[in-house]
């Protein structure tokens, strides 16, 4: 009887210890990438791992994504609370009325690119002539590519294109049945290195005057305005993160492969991540930290892709609907 | 013979097998429109009805010339499935040993997502259309082994006797009896293949191509141009319908005598 009536209480005793303990309930928030997993999104699993975002008070989910377009669309249908996508493909969707705003812009030059082995020897636009080029038909890079044609002085005759999805246009390159691809500086490139072993050379859209502001994190705006405490301790946490990240690359190309081991290889992980760096600031926001796009990079960016990248010409009249730097930390 | 008589011409277009299907699908778009309205849908979510119907008419001569790459390859895919697909059939139906061999390894494969292994075609035929043909054809192959061999085992072996009985040799006894007795069968599967070829086709497409119909989805998507990327749909289920349609006016040319075929005939004494 006293033996019963002692492991009872106990019981008891120890529940209401452990139930009271106030484990504050971290809030929930899943972050939906732009693509599957590369060097460019080392921050977010290195925030994850260094518990930078439990600090914030925020359980982070992330989850690869199939191209910033669905993304743009999954953030808008609130499936998801925040998205990492390519910042003018958000621009397209929201001048049609998506519900969705860029509340950080990461990457303030673009990343996109022409690309291929480095025993090719295109190193400049001139050898594109007469080569093949692998694009996907209305992806981000394919719509900025007759722009980067214009300032390096080529036309669409000087050289054959093929088309394909993301897989396809890494096989075309690496079984030689295209000379380039279009991809980021810091994706495709590693994972042909992976692949084959081989180097490659991108030639950079912005060493040729394309100045377009790239990834960022964007949210949709009624999630925002139903929590401006959360969505500033999530940009918060992304600041440090990226802060942290950008001084230590190779562990922070490392938690990618400790939350998700197939991520790649640690060598073209790091190098990738050590390519997006200098990606994240101008000249102009040189000794800012991450995320403080300066109002005139936007609004050059916008123009930029009303006049070439067939952004709706309405998106002109006002570049700051696309962006808020309200959300982040000082 | 009076009652037939005072029928008139526009009974009998009420009564025309494609209008009911065609009133159909106007109610459907009709719920569409008003469901977009009365839940307020957001035109990047889902484009109107009226908006699909604008792309549609202003753009229909770029559409008709990427609709012809997607419909050789889809008709070429069908045509290997068939080919392929009831030779094989006759063997597994006639053989246990094969079919011990051969079938169930054949329902392995149909499991694997052809969406994956899509680009490998690609890699080993190149750009042209030949890997959509083969995307078409793997997607339009089971339907038709299966309904084939379906249609090659349920043969009433009494008929098959007595054809034999009465000195017929195999192959006249397989012309006379098991293939025609299989075809209803094989039509059933002809059809179902056809639509997946369809599909086939498209997916060809998404991995690599500059042109057809599967190339304008894929762009339309990415430049979140939704009333185009539905009217490419559109485009695709009318295509799916005509082909739909052809195998069936050949069936009926094949197999006239099948129950299937029966229409409904009205005597009146």
């Amino acid at each position: 009887m006293l033996k019963w009536i002692t492991t009872c209480s106990t019981a008891l005793i120890w529940t209401a210890i452990a139930t009271a303990t106030p484990a504050a309930a971290a809030d929930k928030v899943t972050l939906m990438l732009n693509w599957y997993v590369y060097g460019e999104h080392a921050p977010f699993y290195y925030g994850k791992a260094k518990g930078i975002y439990e600090a914030e008070g925020i359980d982070l989910d992330i989850q690869e994504g199939r191209g910033s377009a669905a993304t743009v669309q999954a953030v808008a249908a609130k499936s998801v609370n925040f998205g990492y996508v390519d910042v003018p493909t958000m621009m397209r969707a929201a001048v049609k009325g998506a519900p969705v705003v860029a509340t950080g812009v990461l990457l303030q030059t673009t990343a996109m690119s022409v690309m291929g082995f480095v025993d090719k020897n295109i190193k400049k636009p001139d050898d594109i002539k007469g080569k093949t080029v692998a694009i996907t038909p209305a992806d981000s890079m394919t719509q900025i590519w007759p722009l980067f044609l214009k300032k390096a002085g080529l036309k669409e005759s000087d050289f054959k294109t093929v088309a394909g999805d993301g897989q396809t246009k890494l096989n075309a390159v690496i079984n030689g049945q295209a000379d380039l691809l279009l991809g980021y500086v810091m994706d495709q490139s590693m994972k042909i290195k992976d692949a084959t072993g081989k180097d490659v050379y991108p030639i950079k859209f912005a060493d040729y005057g394309i100045h377009l502001v790239s990834s960022g994190i964007i949210t949709n705006t009624d999630y925002a305005k139903a929590n401006p405490e959360l969505v500033k301790r999530f940009m918060s946490a992304t600041t440090k993160a990226v802060e942290a990240a950008e001084k230590d690359a190779k562990g922070a190309a490392q938690s990618i492969l400790d939350a998700n081991p197939k991520g790649g290889k640690i060598e073209t992980l790091t190098q990738g991540f050590e390519l997006t760096i200098p990606l994240y600031r101008t000249p102009e926001t040189k000794s800012l930290r991450p995320f403080q796009v300066t109002d005139q990079n936007m609004k050059d960016s916008v123009e930029l892709m009303v006049e070439y990248g067939g952004l709706e010409a309405k998106a002109k009249e006002n570049p700051k609907a696309f962006y808020t730097n309200d959300y982040l930390p000082k | 013979m009076s009652e037939t008589r005072g029928r008139g011409a526009a009974a009998n277009l009420l009564n025309a097998a494609w209008l009911r299907p065609f009133i159909l699908l106007i109610m459907i778009v009709v719920a569409w429109d008003l469901a977009i309205r009365i839940f307020h849908i957001p035109a990047y979510q889902i484009p109107a009805p009226g908006d699909v119907v604008k792309v549609l008419w202003t753009d229909w001569p770029e559409l008709l010339s990427q609709t012809w790459p997607t419909t050789y390859a889809t008709i070429a895919g069908f045509l290997l499935s068939a080919l392929f697909g009831i030779p094989v059939a006759m063997l597994i139906a006639g053989s246990r040993t094969i079919e011990s061999y051969v079938y169930p390894l054949l329902v392995f494969s149909q499991s694997i997502p052809k969406v994956a292994i899509a680009p490998l075609f690609v890699v080993w035929f190149g750009f042209g259309i030949v890997p959509k043909i083969i995307a078409a054809f793997l997607l339009g192959f089971f339907p038709v082994v299966v309904s084939a061999v379906q249609g090659f085992k349920s043969v009433d072996p009494d008929m098959v006797d007595l054809a034999r009985a009465m000195k017929g040799s195999r192959f006249s006894v397989f012309c006379a009896v098991n293939l025609p007795h299989a075809l209803p069968a094989i039509f059933s599967g002809l059809k179902v293949s056809v639509t997946l070829a369809v599909v086939g086709a498209v997916v060809g497409e998404f991995v690599g191509s500059n042109s057809g119909i599967g190339y304008v989805l894929q762009r339309s998507i990415g430049t979140f141009d939704l009333p185009t990327m539905f009217a490419a749909l559109v485009i695709l289920a009318l295509l799916g319908v005509v082909l739909f349609w052809l195998v069936d006016r050949i069936e009926r040319f094949a197999i006239p005598w099948h129950v299937s075929q029966r229409a409904e005939v009205f005597i009146a004494a």
